[in-house]
């Protein structure tokens, strides 16, 4: 439990700004995903082992509240994708480009990045939760 | 010795999955983006059914490409999950059984998801 505390205090402590912020965005983002992965794993399997269940299981995913949830996740994905891109280019490439101003403006603009390109996602989506969550079709 | 003389870093398992980490990030940005772009974007849940998935999987490039999401994706999320626990599991014993169980689980889901591509879809008899 001690443990447990000493991390968690220091993921919340810590006054590593942007750098600090990227490594804990990149968690929440990645650990997300994994879940969303694993669901997505077993769900989609289901067409193989069960798939009288398949579809029964795909009406989940027309829940407005979980099509919310997979426009943060668009968000997720895209910042986890740019963020991690940013780290395995400057660790395997360039480790200098660390040094504490490229890295804080790095971690800026590749929240910026991910900001700009999840809008389209965004939009799309958007539309299709108005469109197909809440059964909104545009004064028809 | 200079400042900036490289450090020999023995090899172990957590240094190949350090590397790993990296060359399958390269890997994934392609292959997750594209594969979310096309499935929530061009195609989105609401299109999303059994004969849909069948479909696409009648084309072998196609499961090719969701055994290649799989088998990396999953494994990154894996190892990735396995980092963020260290953080927590400090004793040896903890984190021993922490890595085992963490494979098993990789390795249920990899084999459970590897047979459903492979087997395709079944549809129901009526």
């Amino acid at each position: 439990m001690e443990n447990v505390k000493t991390a968690l205090s220091g993921y919340a402590k810590y006054k590593g700004r942007e750098g600090h912020f990227a490594f804990v965005l990149h968690r929440i983002s990645g650990l997300a995903t994994l879940v969303f992965l694993a669901m997505h794993i077993v769900t989609t399997a289901t067409v193989y082992f069960a798939s009288q269940w398949y579809e029964r299981l795909i009406q989940v995913f027309r829940n407005p509240a979980v099509m919310l949830a997979e426009i943060v996740m668009a968000f997720f994905v895209i910042y986890h994708g740019v963020n991690g891109l940013r780290i395995a280019w400057f660790d395997l490439f360039r480790p200098d480009l660390w040094a504490v101003g490229t890295s804080r403006r790095s971690a800026t603009t590749t929240l910026i990045i991910a900001f700009v390109l999840w809008l389209p996602a965004l939009s799309i989506m958007g539309y299709n939760l108005l469109r197909y969550g809440f059964n909104l079709s545009g004064g028809k | 010795m200079t400042v900036n003389s490289p450090i020999k870093v023995s090899k172990n398992y957590d240094v190949t999955a350090w590397k790993w980490m990296r060359y399958s990030a390269f890997l994934l940005i392609p292959l997750v983006w594209v594969h979310s772009i096309i499935q929530a974007l061009l195609t989105g849940g609401h299109n999303l059914s059994l004969d849909y998935v069948a479909l696409r999987w009648s084309y072998t490039g196609w499961r090719v490409y969701d055994f290649l999401l799989l088998a990396f994706a999953f494994a990154h999320g894996v190892n990735g999950l396995r980092q963020v626990l260290l953080d927590f599991v400090k004793t040896s014993k903890g984190r021993k059984a922490l890595s085992w169980g963490l494979l098993l689980f990789w390795l249920v889901l990899s084999v459970t998801g590897a047979i459903a591509i492979l087997g395709g879809v079944k549809i129901p008899v009526k």
